[in-house]
Protein backbone atom coordinates (compact mmCIF):
# COMPACT_ATOMS: atom_id res chain seq x y z
CA UNK A 1 0.00 0.00 0.00
CA UNK A 2 2.88 2.56 1.33
CA UNK A 3 4.76 1.64 -2.58
CA UNK A 4 1.63 2.31 -4.18
CA UNK A 5 0.79 5.54 -2.30
CA UNK A 6 4.14 6.72 -2.68
CA UNK A 7 3.83 6.35 -6.41
CA UNK A 8 1.36 8.42 -6.56
CA UNK A 9 2.54 11.19 -4.53
CA UNK A 10 5.24 11.34 -7.07
CA UNK A 11 2.89 11.42 -10.36
CA UNK A 12 0.65 14.31 -8.63
CA UNK A 13 2.79 16.35 -6.32
CA UNK A 14 3.84 18.68 -8.96
CA UNK A 15 0.22 19.05 -10.37
CA UNK A 16 -0.82 22.33 -9.83
CA UNK A 17 -4.69 21.08 -10.43
CA UNK A 18 -4.09 18.85 -7.55
CA UNK A 19 -2.22 21.28 -5.10
CA UNK A 20 -5.16 24.08 -6.01
CA UNK A 21 -8.11 21.48 -4.97
CA UNK A 22 -6.34 20.42 -1.75
CA UNK A 23 -5.50 24.09 -0.83
CA UNK A 24 -9.15 25.30 -1.57
CA UNK A 25 -10.03 22.52 1.03
CA UNK A 26 -7.79 23.20 3.96
CA UNK A 27 -8.46 27.32 3.17
CA UNK A 28 -12.26 27.11 3.17
CA UNK A 29 -13.24 24.68 5.62
CA UNK A 30 -12.09 26.44 9.03
CA UNK A 31 -13.48 29.87 6.65
CA UNK A 32 -17.33 28.32 6.57
CA UNK A 33 -17.71 28.67 10.17
CA UNK A 34 -17.60 32.10 9.78
CA UNK A 35 -20.53 32.46 7.88
CA UNK A 36 -22.89 31.26 10.90
CA UNK A 37 -21.94 35.00 11.91
CA UNK A 38 -23.83 36.51 9.14
CA UNK A 39 -27.39 34.96 10.66
CA UNK A 40 -27.88 37.01 13.67
CA UNK A 41 -31.40 36.08 14.22
CA UNK A 42 -31.96 32.16 13.89
CA UNK A 43 -35.95 30.12 14.04
CA UNK A 44 -36.79 28.16 17.18
CA UNK A 45 -35.38 25.62 18.22
CA UNK A 46 -32.09 27.41 17.77
CA UNK A 47 -30.87 29.55 20.29
CA UNK A 48 -28.60 32.02 18.52
CA UNK A 49 -26.01 31.73 15.51
CA UNK A 50 -23.47 30.28 17.98
CA UNK A 51 -24.60 27.40 17.59
CA UNK A 52 -22.35 27.25 14.40
CA UNK A 53 -18.84 27.43 16.38
CA UNK A 54 -19.90 26.12 19.77
CA UNK A 55 -20.33 22.42 20.82
CA UNK A 56 -21.85 20.15 20.22
CA UNK A 57 -23.39 21.82 16.99
CA UNK A 58 -20.44 22.54 15.37
CA UNK A 59 -19.92 18.78 14.76
CA UNK A 60 -22.64 19.29 12.16
CA UNK A 61 -22.50 22.83 10.63
CA UNK A 62 -18.43 21.68 9.93
CA UNK A 63 -19.66 18.39 8.62
CA UNK A 64 -22.35 20.08 6.34
CA UNK A 65 -19.54 22.48 4.84
CA UNK A 66 -17.62 19.48 4.64
CA UNK A 67 -20.21 17.34 2.48
CA UNK A 68 -20.11 20.37 -0.19
CA UNK A 69 -16.26 20.40 0.35
CA UNK A 70 -15.51 17.13 -0.24
CA UNK A 71 -18.08 16.51 -2.53
CA UNK A 72 -16.73 19.05 -5.32
CA UNK A 73 -13.02 19.54 -4.51
CA UNK A 74 -11.91 15.88 -3.50
CA UNK A 75 -14.66 14.50 -6.08
CA UNK A 76 -13.23 16.41 -8.92
CA UNK A 77 -9.29 15.98 -7.76
CA UNK A 78 -10.34 11.81 -8.10
CA UNK A 79 -11.66 12.22 -11.00
CA UNK A 80 -8.82 14.20 -12.38
CA UNK A 81 -6.11 12.40 -11.40
CA UNK A 82 -7.53 9.28 -13.02
CA UNK A 83 -8.71 11.12 -16.14
CA UNK A 84 -5.51 13.07 -16.54
CA UNK A 85 -3.73 9.35 -16.39
CA UNK A 86 -6.03 8.44 -19.62
CA UNK A 87 -5.30 11.56 -21.29
CA UNK A 88 -1.73 11.30 -20.97
CA UNK A 89 -1.47 7.85 -22.02
CA UNK A 90 0.36 7.34 -18.64
CA UNK A 91 -2.28 4.40 -17.60
CA UNK A 92 -1.29 2.62 -20.39
CA UNK A 93 2.20 2.81 -20.15
CA UNK A 94 1.83 1.95 -16.45
CA UNK A 95 1.13 -1.30 -17.42
CA UNK A 96 3.49 -1.94 -20.34
CA UNK A 97 6.13 -0.74 -17.80
CA UNK A 98 4.57 -4.18 -15.97
CA UNK A 99 1.88 -2.86 -13.19
CA UNK A 100 -0.55 -5.18 -13.02
CA UNK A 101 -4.48 -3.68 -13.49
CA UNK A 102 -5.06 -4.97 -10.05
CA UNK A 103 -2.05 -2.87 -8.15
CA UNK A 104 -3.11 0.21 -11.16
CA UNK A 105 -6.38 0.50 -9.22
CA UNK A 106 -5.79 -0.51 -5.77
CA UNK A 107 -3.09 3.26 -6.65
CA UNK A 108 -6.20 4.87 -7.11
CA UNK A 109 -8.15 3.28 -3.95
CA UNK A 110 -5.95 4.29 -1.45
CA UNK A 111 -5.59 7.86 -3.13
CA UNK A 112 -9.37 7.94 -2.23
CA UNK A 113 -9.12 6.00 1.21
CA UNK A 114 -6.30 8.64 2.05
CA UNK A 115 -7.84 11.95 0.90
CA UNK A 116 -10.88 10.18 3.47
CA UNK A 117 -8.48 9.88 6.25
CA UNK A 118 -6.51 13.49 5.14
CA UNK A 119 -10.00 14.90 5.06
CA UNK A 120 -11.39 13.42 8.12
CA UNK A 121 -8.71 14.14 10.45
CA UNK A 122 -8.36 17.95 9.36
CA UNK A 123 -12.55 18.57 9.91
CA UNK A 124 -11.93 16.81 13.08
CA UNK A 125 -9.26 19.43 14.09
CA UNK A 126 -10.66 22.25 13.04
CA UNK A 127 -13.83 21.45 14.66
CA UNK A 128 -12.07 21.13 17.83
CA UNK A 129 -10.46 23.68 17.34
CA UNK A 130 -13.25 26.17 16.59
CA UNK A 131 -15.24 24.50 19.20
CA UNK A 132 -12.62 24.99 22.30
CA UNK A 133 -12.29 28.52 21.29
CA UNK A 134 -15.65 29.53 20.93
CA UNK A 135 -17.74 27.14 23.49
CA UNK A 136 -17.97 28.18 27.14
CA UNK A 137 -16.76 26.59 29.58
CA UNK A 138 -16.05 23.62 27.05
CA UNK A 139 -15.36 20.27 28.53
CA UNK A 140 -14.07 16.98 26.50
CA UNK A 141 -17.18 14.77 27.09
CA UNK A 142 -19.39 17.71 25.11
CA UNK A 143 -16.32 18.58 22.81
CA UNK A 144 -16.99 14.52 22.06
CA UNK A 145 -20.64 14.53 21.73
CA UNK A 146 -20.98 14.13 18.21
CA UNK A 147 -23.26 11.30 17.68
CA UNK A 148 -20.34 9.27 15.84
CA UNK A 149 -19.56 12.87 13.73
CA UNK A 150 -16.00 11.81 12.55
CA UNK A 151 -16.46 8.03 11.48
CA UNK A 152 -19.86 9.35 9.55
CA UNK A 153 -17.52 12.52 8.19
CA UNK A 154 -14.94 9.77 6.78
CA UNK A 155 -17.97 7.23 4.94
CA UNK A 156 -19.17 10.09 3.52
CA UNK A 157 -15.91 11.14 1.86
CA UNK A 158 -15.24 7.60 1.02
CA UNK A 159 -19.01 7.44 -0.55
CA UNK A 160 -18.61 10.67 -2.17
CA UNK A 161 -15.25 9.38 -3.43
CA UNK A 162 -15.78 6.05 -4.42
CA UNK A 163 -18.63 6.98 -6.83
CA UNK A 164 -16.02 9.93 -8.47
CA UNK A 165 -13.77 7.23 -9.06
CA UNK A 166 -16.13 4.70 -10.82
CA UNK A 167 -16.95 7.85 -12.81
CA UNK A 168 -14.01 8.34 -14.18
CA UNK A 169 -13.20 4.85 -14.54
CA UNK A 170 -16.31 4.50 -16.88
CA UNK A 171 -16.11 7.78 -18.60
CA UNK A 172 -12.50 8.30 -18.74
CA UNK A 173 -12.77 11.58 -20.57
CA UNK A 174 -11.97 14.12 -17.93
CA UNK A 175 -14.44 17.28 -18.88
CA UNK A 176 -17.33 14.63 -19.67
CA UNK A 177 -16.58 12.63 -16.42
CA UNK A 178 -16.82 15.77 -14.01
CA UNK A 179 -19.66 16.69 -15.64
CA UNK A 180 -21.42 13.39 -15.41
CA UNK A 181 -20.44 13.42 -11.59
CA UNK A 182 -21.76 17.30 -10.60
CA UNK A 183 -25.18 16.31 -13.00
CA UNK A 184 -25.64 13.23 -10.85
CA UNK A 185 -24.99 14.51 -7.86
CA UNK A 186 -26.90 18.03 -8.25
CA UNK A 187 -29.25 17.68 -11.04
CA UNK A 188 -30.17 14.00 -11.94
CA UNK A 189 -30.61 12.70 -8.48
CA UNK A 190 -32.82 15.41 -7.29
CA UNK A 191 -34.72 15.45 -10.32
CA UNK A 192 -35.72 11.40 -10.14
CA UNK A 193 -36.39 11.90 -6.55
CA UNK A 194 -38.57 14.85 -7.40
CA UNK A 195 -40.57 12.23 -9.67
CA UNK A 196 -40.07 9.37 -7.50
CA UNK A 197 -42.39 11.63 -5.32
CA UNK A 198 -44.64 12.42 -7.64
CA UNK A 199 -45.36 9.01 -9.12
CA UNK A 200 -44.73 6.97 -6.39
CA UNK A 201 -44.77 8.73 -3.17
CA UNK A 202 -42.44 9.41 -0.44
CA UNK A 203 -41.53 5.03 0.14
CA UNK A 204 -37.90 4.68 -0.17
CA UNK A 205 -37.54 8.44 -1.35
CA UNK A 206 -35.00 8.86 0.54
CA UNK A 207 -32.60 5.33 -0.27
CA UNK A 208 -31.11 6.71 -3.72
CA UNK A 209 -27.00 6.57 -3.63
CA UNK A 210 -26.36 10.18 -3.73
CA UNK A 211 -28.87 11.24 -0.63
CA UNK A 212 -27.78 8.25 1.05
CA UNK A 213 -24.04 9.65 1.16
CA UNK A 214 -25.08 13.10 2.41
CA UNK A 215 -27.63 12.04 4.97
CA UNK A 216 -24.65 11.07 7.03
CA UNK A 217 -23.63 14.65 6.96
CA UNK A 218 -26.81 16.52 6.31
CA UNK A 219 -27.88 20.15 6.19
CA UNK A 220 -28.73 20.49 9.96
CA UNK A 221 -31.30 23.11 9.11
CA UNK A 222 -33.27 19.64 7.82
CA UNK A 223 -33.55 18.30 10.97
CA UNK A 224 -35.42 21.99 11.74
CA UNK A 225 -37.67 21.50 8.98
CA UNK A 226 -38.45 18.48 11.08
CA UNK A 227 -38.90 19.41 14.43
CA UNK A 228 -41.59 21.85 12.98
CA UNK A 229 -43.14 18.84 10.60
CA UNK A 230 -43.25 21.11 7.73
CA UNK A 231 -43.12 18.29 5.61
CA UNK A 232 -45.34 15.33 4.98
CA UNK A 233 -42.53 13.23 5.80
CA UNK A 234 -38.67 12.93 7.31
CA UNK A 235 -36.56 15.07 5.13
CA UNK A 236 -33.33 12.21 6.91
CA UNK A 237 -32.59 9.06 7.30
CA UNK A 238 -31.40 7.87 10.82
CA UNK A 239 -27.97 7.86 10.47
CA UNK A 240 -27.83 4.01 10.94
CA UNK A 241 -29.86 3.65 7.94
CA UNK A 242 -27.69 6.05 5.95
CA UNK A 243 -24.62 4.12 6.90
CA UNK A 244 -26.01 1.04 6.13
CA UNK A 245 -26.89 1.85 2.82
CA UNK A 246 -23.47 4.02 2.23
CA UNK A 247 -21.55 1.18 2.71
CA UNK A 248 -23.65 -1.04 -0.02
CA UNK A 249 -23.15 1.59 -2.31
CA UNK A 250 -19.27 1.76 -1.65
CA UNK A 251 -19.29 -1.86 -2.19
CA UNK A 252 -21.44 -1.32 -5.45
CA UNK A 253 -19.21 1.64 -6.93
CA UNK A 254 -15.93 -0.40 -5.74
CA UNK A 255 -17.02 -3.20 -7.91
CA UNK A 256 -18.60 -1.72 -10.88
CA UNK A 257 -15.42 0.52 -11.45
CA UNK A 258 -12.74 -2.31 -10.70
CA UNK A 259 -14.94 -4.71 -13.12
CA UNK A 260 -15.16 -2.71 -15.74
CA UNK A 261 -11.51 -1.42 -15.54
CA UNK A 262 -10.04 -5.62 -15.40
CA UNK A 263 -12.11 -6.50 -18.58
CA UNK A 264 -11.68 -2.75 -20.72
CA UNK A 265 -9.38 -2.33 -23.60
CA UNK A 266 -7.39 0.98 -22.29
CA UNK B 1 15.07 -20.38 -25.32
CA UNK B 2 11.54 -19.08 -26.55
CA UNK B 3 10.82 -15.41 -25.23
CA UNK B 4 7.68 -14.92 -26.79
CA UNK B 5 5.13 -17.48 -28.50
CA UNK B 6 1.86 -16.23 -29.54
CA UNK B 7 -0.70 -18.98 -30.03
CA UNK B 8 -3.62 -18.22 -32.64
CA UNK B 9 -3.89 -15.08 -31.75
CA UNK B 10 -7.51 -13.27 -32.66
CA UNK B 11 -9.48 -9.59 -31.83
CA UNK B 12 -12.02 -7.47 -33.37
CA UNK B 13 -13.31 -4.10 -33.06
CA UNK B 14 -16.65 -4.28 -34.40
CA UNK B 15 -16.59 -6.28 -37.23
CA UNK B 16 -13.26 -5.21 -37.94
CA UNK B 17 -10.98 -8.37 -37.90
CA UNK B 18 -7.64 -6.74 -36.22
CA UNK B 19 -5.83 -10.00 -35.78
CA UNK B 20 -6.48 -13.46 -37.52
CA UNK B 21 -5.37 -16.55 -35.82
CA UNK B 22 -1.68 -15.05 -35.45
CA UNK B 23 0.72 -17.37 -34.83
CA UNK B 24 4.09 -15.78 -33.63
CA UNK B 25 7.80 -17.14 -31.92
CA UNK B 26 10.42 -15.35 -31.06
CA UNK B 27 13.65 -16.45 -29.53
CA UNK B 28 16.25 -14.78 -27.05
CA UNK B 29 18.70 -12.72 -28.75
CA UNK B 30 16.43 -12.00 -32.06
CA UNK B 31 15.91 -9.11 -33.10
CA UNK B 32 12.63 -9.45 -34.39
CA UNK B 33 10.58 -6.69 -37.10
CA UNK B 34 6.83 -6.98 -36.86
CA UNK B 35 6.52 -5.62 -40.74
CA UNK B 36 3.07 -4.82 -42.56
CA UNK B 37 0.89 -2.25 -43.63
CA UNK B 38 -0.51 0.34 -41.97
CA UNK B 39 -3.64 -1.16 -39.82
CA UNK B 40 -2.30 -4.24 -40.36
CA UNK B 41 -2.47 -5.57 -36.41
CA UNK B 42 0.78 -4.64 -35.36
CA UNK B 43 -0.05 -2.22 -32.74
CA UNK B 44 -2.93 -4.72 -31.73
CA UNK B 45 -0.37 -7.54 -31.28
CA UNK B 46 2.16 -5.43 -29.13
CA UNK B 47 -1.06 -4.08 -27.27
CA UNK B 48 -2.26 -7.62 -26.56
CA UNK B 49 1.23 -8.75 -25.60
CA UNK B 50 1.80 -5.60 -22.75
CA UNK B 51 -1.41 -6.43 -21.14
CA UNK B 52 -3.54 -3.14 -22.30
CA UNK B 53 -5.68 -5.15 -24.63
CA UNK B 54 -8.03 -8.19 -24.35
CA UNK B 55 -7.56 -11.00 -26.81
CA UNK B 56 -11.17 -12.22 -28.14
CA UNK B 57 -9.24 -15.85 -28.54
CA UNK B 58 -5.82 -17.32 -28.44
CA UNK B 59 -3.33 -17.24 -25.53
CA UNK B 60 0.48 -15.64 -25.76
CA UNK B 61 3.52 -16.78 -23.19
CA UNK B 62 6.12 -14.87 -22.44
CA UNK B 63 9.85 -16.66 -21.48
CA UNK B 64 7.98 -19.90 -21.28
CA UNK B 65 6.14 -18.96 -18.83
CA UNK B 66 8.71 -18.98 -16.18
CA UNK B 67 8.12 -15.26 -14.48
CA UNK B 68 4.91 -14.52 -12.31
CA UNK B 69 4.99 -10.93 -14.01
CA UNK B 70 6.42 -11.07 -17.25
CA UNK B 71 6.45 -7.65 -18.23
CA UNK B 72 8.43 -6.37 -15.45
CA UNK B 73 11.38 -7.92 -17.58
CA UNK B 74 10.19 -6.06 -20.79
CA UNK B 75 10.71 -2.44 -21.67
CA UNK B 76 8.37 -1.10 -24.45
CA UNK B 77 7.30 2.01 -26.24
CA UNK B 78 3.80 1.60 -27.43
CA UNK B 79 2.92 3.94 -30.11
CA UNK B 80 3.94 7.37 -28.59
CA UNK B 81 6.12 8.44 -25.66
CA UNK B 82 3.35 8.81 -22.74
CA UNK B 83 5.19 10.93 -19.45
CA UNK B 84 3.56 13.67 -17.32
CA UNK B 85 4.42 16.88 -19.20
CA UNK B 86 5.00 18.87 -15.85
CA UNK B 87 8.14 16.76 -14.92
CA UNK B 88 11.64 16.71 -16.33
CA UNK B 89 13.45 13.49 -17.31
CA UNK B 90 14.74 12.46 -13.81
CA UNK B 91 11.15 12.60 -12.52
CA UNK B 92 9.46 10.58 -14.87
CA UNK B 93 12.15 7.87 -15.11
CA UNK B 94 11.81 7.37 -11.24
CA UNK B 95 8.29 6.78 -12.13
CA UNK B 96 9.20 3.71 -13.89
CA UNK B 97 11.87 3.18 -11.62
CA UNK B 98 9.12 2.83 -8.86
CA UNK B 99 6.99 0.37 -11.22
CA UNK B 100 9.78 -1.78 -12.03
CA UNK B 101 10.38 -1.90 -8.19
CA UNK B 102 13.68 -0.89 -8.65
CA UNK B 103 15.99 0.74 -5.73
CA UNK B 104 19.30 2.37 -8.02
CA UNK B 105 18.30 5.70 -8.72
CA UNK B 106 20.89 6.89 -11.12
CA UNK B 107 19.82 7.47 -14.25
CA UNK B 108 23.02 8.52 -16.07
CA UNK B 109 23.56 6.08 -18.02
CA UNK B 110 20.40 5.56 -19.78
CA UNK B 111 20.19 9.72 -19.91
CA UNK B 112 23.88 9.21 -21.62
CA UNK B 113 23.16 6.10 -24.10
CA UNK B 114 20.19 8.61 -25.45
CA UNK B 115 21.84 11.86 -25.57
CA UNK B 116 19.61 13.31 -23.21
CA UNK B 117 21.53 14.07 -20.44
CA UNK B 118 22.11 17.90 -20.81
CA UNK B 119 18.47 18.16 -20.85
CA UNK B 120 17.59 16.34 -17.62
CA UNK B 121 16.09 19.08 -15.63
CA UNK B 122 14.21 20.49 -18.29
CA UNK B 123 10.17 19.75 -18.34
CA UNK B 124 9.00 17.00 -20.60
CA UNK B 125 6.41 18.94 -22.60
CA UNK B 126 9.51 21.61 -23.62
CA UNK B 127 10.87 18.45 -25.44
CA UNK B 128 11.07 18.08 -29.19
CA UNK B 129 9.34 14.91 -30.56
CA UNK B 130 12.55 13.40 -31.42
CA UNK B 131 13.96 13.98 -27.65
CA UNK B 132 10.16 12.82 -26.25
CA UNK B 133 11.00 9.55 -28.33
CA UNK B 134 14.61 8.69 -27.10
CA UNK B 135 13.37 9.59 -23.75
CA UNK B 136 10.92 6.58 -24.06
CA UNK B 137 13.71 4.46 -25.20
CA UNK B 138 15.89 5.54 -21.86
CA UNK B 139 12.83 4.32 -20.24
CA UNK B 140 12.42 0.78 -21.83
CA UNK B 141 16.39 0.18 -20.45
CA UNK B 142 15.36 0.74 -16.73
CA UNK B 143 16.09 -2.27 -14.76
CA UNK B 144 18.05 -3.85 -17.83
CA UNK B 145 15.14 -5.63 -19.00
CA UNK B 146 15.80 -8.89 -21.33
CA UNK B 147 13.48 -7.85 -23.98
CA UNK B 148 12.65 -4.27 -25.24
CA UNK B 149 9.57 -3.40 -27.66
CA UNK B 150 9.84 -0.46 -29.88
CA UNK B 151 6.70 0.34 -32.00
CA UNK B 152 6.63 2.61 -35.09
CA UNK B 153 9.72 4.25 -32.70
CA UNK B 154 10.86 6.71 -35.72
CA UNK B 155 6.63 7.69 -36.66
CA UNK B 156 6.50 11.30 -36.78
CA UNK B 157 10.45 12.27 -36.95
CA UNK B 158 12.12 14.59 -38.82
CA UNK B 159 14.75 13.10 -40.88
CA UNK B 160 17.95 13.83 -37.94
CA UNK B 161 15.13 12.63 -35.50
CA UNK B 162 14.95 9.46 -37.41
CA UNK B 163 18.50 9.08 -37.33
CA UNK B 164 19.38 9.56 -34.06
CA UNK B 165 16.68 7.39 -32.95
CA UNK B 166 18.21 4.67 -35.46
CA UNK B 167 21.48 4.81 -34.23
CA UNK B 168 19.99 4.71 -30.39
CA UNK B 169 18.04 1.79 -31.51
CA UNK B 170 21.22 -0.05 -32.89
CA UNK B 171 23.39 0.83 -29.88
CA UNK B 172 20.37 -1.22 -27.76
CA UNK B 173 20.45 -4.45 -30.24
CA UNK B 174 24.07 -4.50 -29.83
CA UNK B 175 24.17 -4.96 -25.76
CA UNK B 176 22.62 -8.35 -27.11
CA UNK B 177 19.24 -7.78 -26.03
CA UNK B 178 16.05 -9.51 -27.40
CA UNK B 179 14.59 -6.60 -29.58
CA UNK B 180 11.09 -6.62 -31.00
CA UNK B 181 10.05 -4.14 -33.41
CA UNK B 182 6.91 -3.00 -35.30
CA UNK B 183 6.75 -1.01 -38.26
CA UNK B 184 5.74 -0.01 -41.41
CA UNK B 185 9.10 1.10 -42.66
CA UNK B 186 11.15 -1.96 -44.81
CA UNK B 187 14.47 0.60 -44.56
CA UNK B 188 13.93 0.53 -40.55
CA UNK B 189 13.60 -2.93 -40.31
CA UNK B 190 16.28 -3.86 -42.52
CA UNK B 191 18.71 -1.72 -40.90
CA UNK B 192 17.82 -2.57 -37.71
CA UNK B 193 16.60 -6.41 -37.11
CA UNK B 194 17.57 -9.65 -37.72
CA UNK B 195 14.75 -11.40 -37.82
CA UNK B 196 11.06 -10.56 -39.61
CA UNK B 197 7.10 -11.75 -39.50
CA UNK B 198 5.42 -10.17 -42.01
CA UNK B 199 1.84 -9.46 -41.19
CA UNK B 200 -1.20 -8.40 -43.29
CA UNK B 201 -4.66 -7.65 -41.60
CA UNK B 202 -3.71 -9.65 -38.95
CA UNK B 203 -2.43 -12.67 -40.17
CA UNK B 204 1.22 -14.22 -40.41
CA UNK B 205 2.42 -14.00 -43.87
CA UNK B 206 5.74 -14.97 -43.31
CA UNK B 207 8.71 -15.16 -40.96
CA UNK B 208 12.19 -15.89 -41.08
CA UNK B 209 15.65 -14.14 -40.72
CA UNK B 210 15.62 -10.67 -43.15
CA UNK B 211 18.18 -11.61 -44.58
CA UNK B 212 16.36 -14.99 -46.63
CA UNK B 213 12.95 -12.68 -46.48
CA UNK B 214 14.19 -9.02 -47.13
CA UNK B 215 17.22 -9.36 -49.48
CA UNK B 216 18.61 -10.48 -52.60
CA UNK B 217 21.28 -12.37 -51.39
CA UNK B 218 21.13 -16.04 -51.94
CA UNK B 219 19.99 -17.72 -48.80
CA UNK B 220 21.81 -21.28 -48.43
CA UNK B 221 19.86 -24.43 -46.19
CA UNK B 222 22.36 -26.78 -45.08
CA UNK B 223 22.76 -29.76 -42.49
CA UNK B 224 25.43 -32.32 -41.94
CA UNK B 225 25.09 -35.09 -39.90
CA UNK B 226 28.57 -33.17 -38.29
CA UNK B 227 27.61 -29.63 -37.98
CA UNK B 228 30.46 -28.53 -35.70
CA UNK B 229 32.51 -29.69 -38.75
CA UNK B 230 30.53 -27.85 -41.40
CA UNK B 231 30.14 -24.62 -39.80
CA UNK B 232 33.85 -24.44 -39.56
CA UNK B 233 33.54 -25.19 -43.38
CA UNK B 234 31.41 -22.64 -43.99
CA UNK B 235 32.98 -20.23 -42.13
CA UNK B 236 36.04 -19.98 -44.32
CA UNK B 237 34.34 -20.62 -47.52
CA UNK B 238 34.36 -17.82 -49.82
CA UNK B 239 31.22 -16.36 -50.57
CA UNK B 240 29.24 -17.09 -47.50
CA UNK B 241 29.00 -13.69 -45.52
CA UNK B 242 26.55 -14.57 -42.36
CA UNK B 243 25.82 -18.04 -40.77
CA UNK B 244 22.70 -18.51 -38.30
CA UNK B 245 22.12 -21.94 -36.68
CA UNK B 246 18.53 -22.51 -37.36
CA UNK B 247 17.03 -25.31 -35.44
CA UNK B 248 18.75 -28.46 -37.11
CA UNK B 249 19.97 -26.64 -40.15
CA UNK B 250 22.79 -23.71 -40.86
CA UNK B 251 21.26 -20.71 -42.46
CA UNK B 252 23.76 -18.95 -44.53
CA UNK B 253 23.25 -15.46 -46.72
CA UNK B 254 25.80 -15.70 -49.29
CA UNK B 255 26.75 -13.63 -52.61
CA UNK B 256 24.32 -14.23 -55.18
CA UNK B 257 26.62 -15.45 -57.40
CA UNK B 258 28.15 -18.33 -55.24
CA UNK B 259 27.57 -21.54 -56.56
CA UNK B 260 25.92 -24.52 -54.65
CA UNK B 261 26.67 -27.03 -57.01
CA UNK B 262 30.93 -26.11 -56.59
CA UNK B 263 30.27 -26.05 -52.52
CA UNK B 264 29.03 -29.15 -52.73
CA UNK B 265 31.43 -30.78 -54.40
CA UNK B 266 34.36 -28.73 -52.38
CA UNK B 267 32.49 -30.15 -49.20
CA UNK B 268 32.83 -33.83 -50.05
CA UNK B 269 36.30 -33.85 -51.33
CA UNK B 270 37.13 -32.18 -47.61
CA UNK B 271 35.06 -34.89 -45.85
CA UNK B 272 32.28 -32.97 -44.57
CA UNK B 273 29.43 -35.03 -45.78
CA UNK B 274 26.01 -33.02 -46.47
CA UNK B 275 22.60 -34.47 -45.86
CA UNK B 276 20.60 -31.04 -46.79
CA UNK B 277 21.14 -28.06 -48.92
CA UNK B 278 18.39 -25.89 -50.33
CA UNK B 279 18.76 -22.84 -51.99
CA UNK B 280 16.54 -19.89 -52.19
CA UNK B 281 16.76 -16.36 -53.72
CA UNK B 282 14.97 -12.81 -52.49
CA UNK B 283 14.61 -9.82 -53.90
CA UNK B 284 14.26 -6.75 -51.51
CA UNK B 285 11.24 -4.27 -51.48
CA UNK B 286 9.30 -6.56 -54.13
CA UNK B 287 9.69 -9.42 -52.44
CA UNK B 288 7.75 -7.54 -49.49
CA UNK B 289 5.09 -6.11 -51.76
CA UNK B 290 4.32 -9.81 -52.78
CA UNK B 291 3.87 -11.10 -49.68
CA UNK B 292 2.00 -8.14 -48.23
CA UNK B 293 -0.06 -8.50 -51.97
CA UNK B 294 -0.91 -11.97 -51.78
CA UNK B 295 -4.51 -12.48 -51.55
CA UNK B 296 -4.90 -13.46 -47.90
CA UNK B 297 -7.63 -16.22 -46.96
CA UNK B 298 -10.97 -15.15 -44.89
Amino acid sequence: MIKLLKLEYSKFKKSQVVVLLLALFVVFLPFTVSIGEFFKELPPPMPSHKVFTNFPEIWDYLGYSGNWMVSFLFGVLIIYTITLEVSYKTLRQSLIIGMTRRSYYLSKLYVVITLSVFATIFYTLVTLIVGFINTPNPTMELAFTNDWAIPRFFLMCLGYLTFAMMIAFLVRNSALSVFVYLAVLYFIEPLVRLAHRKWIGTDFLNYYPMNSIEDLMPNPLYRIADYVKINDSSFLMPYETAAALTVLYIAIFVAISYRSFLKRDL
Amino acid sequence: MEVLRINNLSKNYGSIRALDNLNMTVRSGEIMGILGPNGSGKTTTLGILLGILKPDSGNFTWFENQYENPRLRIGSILETPNFFPYMDADENLDIVRQIKGIDNKDFDEYLELVRLKGRRKSKFKTYSLGMKQRLAIAATLIGKPDVVIFDEPTNGLDPEGIAEVRRTLQDVASQGKTVIMASHILDEVEKICSHVSIIKRGKLLASGNVGAILSDDLIIDIASANMPNLQRFLEIYPGINKIIRNKEVLECTASNDLDVGELNITAIKQGVRITHLVARKTRLEEEFLKITNRPTSK
